[in-house]
């Protein structure tokens, strides 16, 4: 409608608010959009020459460390008849295992990419790598190293100081899958308690999805797995970058002192060994003989065909060979080869990048169904003006719509460009910050600027639908009612909505205690959620008391009397002051809140759990090599990975080698339906099966350890208990139980900060801009209101006394009714937690970023409201 | 409270009534009922022949659009329009294109020429006026309300917009509702009806003049006063 053009051309000011918050929500959700669909996983640079790769069948239980190995005798078989097929110029299975090179005793390079450092000779024409000195390993203890990184590797190293090997896929046992999308908000919640550390000490280590029983002994988990922890559990923490730092700077220089002494010092998962270089390649990584890369390896999990002819052939011809023994993979299937490390970091990113775009688009919704409705408000007359000369109902709500949806439009157009615009200048910090692999760049994405500018549409459109309503329920005669008294702030729907929100939020909290352990934290969360957003939606009815009280010492001055009075007759304009306050206060001390009681709570917790002492931990390793542990006079407790099959039910394990029995966690034995005694078959990293009885269920899973040493040479052990003085070995470090796990425990803060730091910042930027343009509204329309004032008498500077003193007092309601909403909740959070852990624990709550956002929001308001009276001074006079 | 008591009134094709009676009498309520914006609790309203009654909201529009024009005190202009816009808001709204010329024709009747691109805040009290009455009319309505069209304009902006609304009546046979309390507009129409306390107590011819017509609203005021 024509009609609609002209309205917002004339009144541009009262479409500000949606133009704002439908502009940075579109450019939020553009920008985050094209760094999400710019983060697509790509196969390692070292199977660049080998178009087709086959890899074991898929058991099925969703995670990639389960995917099965060959023994070295079935690869070396399919490899043979692959490479007979036409076309097929070779069929490389491509064993790897741990190398990390010492240099004076440390460890250098990343820790992850380590785990698949160890290569097989014949796997570098996989790559393309060639000879570039000496000649190829042959012996035993005779190794090619590699002279180049990854091409992929050195731009980063370029763009970011912590370039992340290409080649870190999983070791066995050491990879932590994050696969599945869990709440980001249940995430955060549930983060710090997500045994940090835990790992290291019983090796059972969960996966996502399966939740914290599974990990048998993790019983101070609060949330489901999650990706915080996942990250510095994947070794992608600052120390390890430090240290990777330290070997990348140095990496060039080495290799030829390396060469020129004619040996390196290296460890490996037995312990440090010093092999004779032969020769030098134009790769990265330690290429040995193959015959001695199968005997360290866990197994093969890839077989590379390197092609003469059309690939698409020997990919019909591989798979038929191949039948079920395996899965070809050519195109963009081979970028399922990434390695995990590096896909949980695009995961972890993607998280922040979903939690940023649900909240960027709720807030919109959030800021123009309020910026609409009072300006709807305002519009009264003029909209009863239209229905008095002749438009309906159905029209007065379509111009609404019509009206919103040119602004968005435009907002849109404009502010998918500018997002996509910042995207690139963000993927150098989410690099650093460990929320992609290095290597990443921003693409172009249509997809990401076309979504995001119908997202916004969407979203406005929504937002205007309540105000929409009500104006088509505005009466033709309103438009000769010249009074603008504040109509009813409170209609039925929101009354019975915001009741219904905080019984439902209330009945949730009060059942907390008796819902099961794992999903408390959501639930806390839920409820809280609930009890915000129906203390928004009765803000208008919880504010008159509030006021009342507030205002009370001020009652008999002329601006006390004027303020109380003024909030008072408009209840509605103060309530959309206070709600965006209330929101992203109560957000504010909910979240941070949470997070740092169950941080307190959990290094409580983590510390009760080990006794005083000290630990052996890897140091710049991914895990601590045999010859570390027995220095100690310990026994080494391999981590390993198990798939066990009961019946016609499979499930992948975490298992650490002990005793002399397998051993079942309890969530497995359950899921398989074992019981003790029971006969299961077990399935080790290196492809080989076995039948075993199951001698017991217990906490955790255990195997027995001559086992692991069979079936996975390339294990290492998470970490040991010392009980006397630890002996110096490469690698590895003696530290207290409680600094380790309060290490661990500020890695994860770090993530969950930034985390935190980008919600809070996001829903407290809607919220400046929501306050900002209600009182920049409101306070123009009361033009007629403060010229009477000042013809009574006042100077300008008591109306700005009073306007400023109303803002400060809506924030005032807003901050309050939030916090104490928020701290009900976190009452009953932390009551779970304590009832969780079995201890008391105190309640932390977040005074300092409270009063930040707190600050911000009673800063913006004065000036918002100040604005139009400054400005209005002017034409007055 | 009853704002309207017992009222039957009837108003000819192509005649001009006012209405007039002090302040509460219920002349107001009397045309926004028969102009069907206000609804009533008992008794019916007619317009142009159809029922008002059972009309739903949309429909009761749709006539309203159709059948009625409304000329406010207070203009009611829509300040984004231009004076043309505003003119062909009504029938744009009934979803219909006005005739080439129609808008500019009607502008031009009430005096208008060349202003059809000014908005209303580049007009005066009395052009503005005639913009709202160039609205009302372009839809060719059975009727037109008028609520105290002259009362917030200066004398000979009133006799202007009086004038025009008599051209109306003359010349197009327009039939013609108009609330007022000045006697000198009301001595303007056919018929002059005079309403107390939600009842027409009594009527006279406009021609009667200003001055009879002005005795009988304080021979009103008395009796309403005294009773």
């Amino acid at each position: 409608m024509s009609a609609a053009w002209a309205m917002v051309r004339h009144r541009f000011a009262s479409f500000a608010g949606t133009f704002v918050a439908v502009f940075l929500g579109v450019a939020v959700v553009a920008g985050s959009a094209a760094l999400h669909l710019s983060s697509q996983p790509q196969a390692p640079a070292r199977y660049d020459l080998a178009p087709v790769l086959i890899t074991p069948p898929d058991p099925g239980t969703g995670d990639d460390r389960d995917r099965r190995s060959w023994t070295p005798a079935q690869a070396t078989a399919l490899a043979t008849r692959l490479a007979e097929l036409e076309g097929v110029t070779a069929a490389v299975p491509d064993p790897w295992f741990y190398v990390q090179r010492l240099e004076s005793g440390r460890p250098t390079g990343d820790a992850q990419a380590a785990l698949l450092d160890g290569h097989a000779w014949s796997s570098a024409a996989l790559g393309g790598y060639r000879l570039t000195d000496g000649r190829a390993p042959t012996a035993p203890g005779e190794v090619v190293i590699g002279t180049g990184k990854d091409p992929r590797e050195i731009t980063t190293a370029i763009a970011a100081p912590d370039g992340k090997g290409s080649g870190s896929t999983t070791g066995p046992g050491q990879e932590r899958a994050g696969g599945s999308t869990t709440d980001p908000g249940q995430e955060r919640a549930g983060g710090r308690t997500t045994g940090s550390g835990q790992e290291q000490a019983d090796g059972s280590t969960t996966g996502p999805g399966q939740g914290r029983a599974d990990g048998g002994t993790n019983s101070a988990q609060a949330g489901n797995g999650d990706a915080t922890t996942g990250a510095s559990r994947s070794g992608d923490t600052p120390e390890a970058r430090r240290s990777e730092n330290g070997g990348s700077t140095s990496v060039r220089g080495e290799w030829q002192a390396a060469v020129a002494a004619g040996s390196v010092t290296v460890l490996t998962s037995a312990g440090p060994e010093e092999w004779r270089v032969t020769g030098t390649v134009d790769g990265p990584g330690f290429y040995v003989a193959d015959r001695e890369a199968a005997r360290r390896a866990s197994g093969v999990r890839v077989i590379g065909l390197t092609v003469s002819g059309d690939p698409q052939r020997v990919t019909d011809a591989a798979a038929a060979v191949v039948a079920a023994e395996g899965v070809v993979r050519a195109g963009a299937e081979r970028d399922a080869l990434e390695p995990n490390s590096v896909t949980r970091i695009r995961w972890i990113g993607a998280q922040l990048l979903i939690a940023l775009v649900t909240l960027g688009a709720f807030a919109t919704v959030f800021v123009v169904s309020s910026t609409c409705a009072l300006s709807a408000a305002q519009r009264r007359r003029e909209l009863g003006l239209l229905r008095a000369v002749g438009a309906t109902p159905g029209q007065v709500r379509r111009m609404m719509y019509a009206e919103t949806a040119l602004i968005a439009l435009i907002a849109g157009l404009l502010g998918a460009p500018a997002g996509m615009t910042a995207a690139p200048l963000l993927a150098g910090p989410m690099v650093s910050n460990g929320l992609e692999p290095a290597g990443f760049t921003v693409t172009w994405q249509p997809a990401a600027l076309g979504g995001a500018v119908l997202l916004g549409l969407i979203v406005a459109l929504g937002g205007v639908t309540a105000a929409a309503r009500r104006a088509s329920r505005i009466a033709p005669l309103d438009a000769l009612r010249e009074a603008s008294a504040d109509p009813r702030s409170m209609t039925p729907t929101r009354w019975v909505v915001g009741v219904l929100c905080g019984i439902g939020g209330g009945v949730l909290l009060a059942a907390m205690p008796s819902l099961p352990l794992e999903t408390r934290s959501s639930a806390g969360l839920g409820a809280a959620m609930l009890l915000l957003s129906g203390a928004a939606l009765l803000s208008p009815v919880l504010i008159v008391p509030l006021v009342r009280v507030v205002a009370r010492p001020w009652r008999d001055t002329a601006t006390g009397m004027l303020v109380r009075e003024g909030t008072l007759t408009g209840v509605r304009r103060v309530a959309s002051t206070a709600a965006p306050v209330l929101a992203t206060v109560g957000l504010t001390v909910l979240l941070a809140g949470t997070v740092a009681t169950i941080e307190v709570a959990a290094g409580i917790d983590e510390t009760a759990r080990y006794p005083a002492g000290n630990v052996l931990v890897p140091d710049g390793t991914p895990g601590l090599s045999a010859a570390a542990v027995t220095a100690q006079g310990a026994e080494p407790a391999f981590t390993t990975r198990l798939l066990i099959t009961h019946g016609d039910m499979t499930a992948g394990r975490d298992a650490t080698g002990r005793g002399d029995s397998l051993v079942l966690d309890r969530l497995s034995a359950a899921e398989l339906g074992v019981r003790a005694g029971d006969g299961v078959t077990v399935r080790f990293a290196d492809g080989a099966e076995a039948r075993l009885p199951v001698q017991a269920v217990a906490d955790e899973t255990s195997v027995p350890q001559e086992l692991v040493r069979r079936h996975d040479p390339d294990a290492l052990t998470s970490m040991i208990m010392l009980d006397r003085e630890a002996v110096p070995v490469p690698g590895a470090q003696s530290v207290a139980i409680h600094e380790f796990v309060m290490a661990e425990i500020d890695e994860e803060g770090r993530l969950i900060d930034l985390f935190l730091l980008a919600l809070i910042g996001l829903s407290a930027g809607y919220t400046a801009i929501a306050v900002g343009n209600t009182l920049l509204m409101a306070t123009a329309a009361r033009h007629g209101e403060f010229r009477a004032l000042r013809l009574a008498g006042a100077g300008t500077g008591q109306v700005l006394r009073v306007v400023a003193a109303e803002a400060l007092l809506a924030v005032a309601a807003g901050a309050v009714l939030g916090g104490l909403v928020a701290v009900v909740s976190l009452a009953g959070v932390r009551a779970a937690v304590e009832d969780e852990i079995g201890r008391d624990i105190d309640l932390v709550l977040p005074w300092g970023a409270t009063a930040a956002v707190t600050t911000a929001c009673a800063a913006l308001a004065v000036l918002a409201a100040a604005f139009p009276i400054l400005r209005g001074r002017r034409s007055d006079s | 409270m009853t704002a309207l008591d017992r009222v039957d009134a009837r108003f000819e094709p192509g005649t001009f009534t006012a209405v007039m009676g002090p302040s509460g009498s219920g002349k107001s309520t009397l045309l926004h009922c028969a102009a069907g914006l206000d609804r009533l609790s008992g008794g019916e309203v007619v317009i142009d022949g159809v029922p008002v009654g059972g009309l739903t909201e949309r429909a009761l529009t749709r006539l309203r659009r159709a059948r009625v024009g409304f000329v406010f005190q207070s203009f009611n202009l829509v300040p984004a329009l231009t004076a043309a816009q505003n003119v062909a808001l009504p029938l744009r709204l009934a979803g219909r294109r006005p005739e080439p010329g129609a808008v500019t024709t009607v502008l031009a009747e009430v005096g208008l020429a060349g202003r059809e691109e000014h908005r209303p805040s580049e007009l005066s009290g009395g052009q503005q006026q005639r913009v709202a009455i160039a609205r009302a009319l372009v839809s060719r309505p059975a009727v037109l309300f008028a609520d105290e069209p002259t009362g917030a304009l200066d004398a000979a902006s009133g006799t202007a917009v009086l004038r025009l609304l008599r051209e109306a009546v003359d010349r197009h046979r327009q039939t013609i509702v108009m609330v007022t309390h000045d006697p000198l507009a009301a001595a303007t129409a056919d018929r002059v009806l005079f309403l107390a306390d939600g009842r027409v107590f009594d009527e006279l011819p406009g021609a009667a003049g200003a001055e009879r017509i002005a005795l009988h609203i304080a021979h009103a005021q008395h009796t309403v006063v005294t009773r």
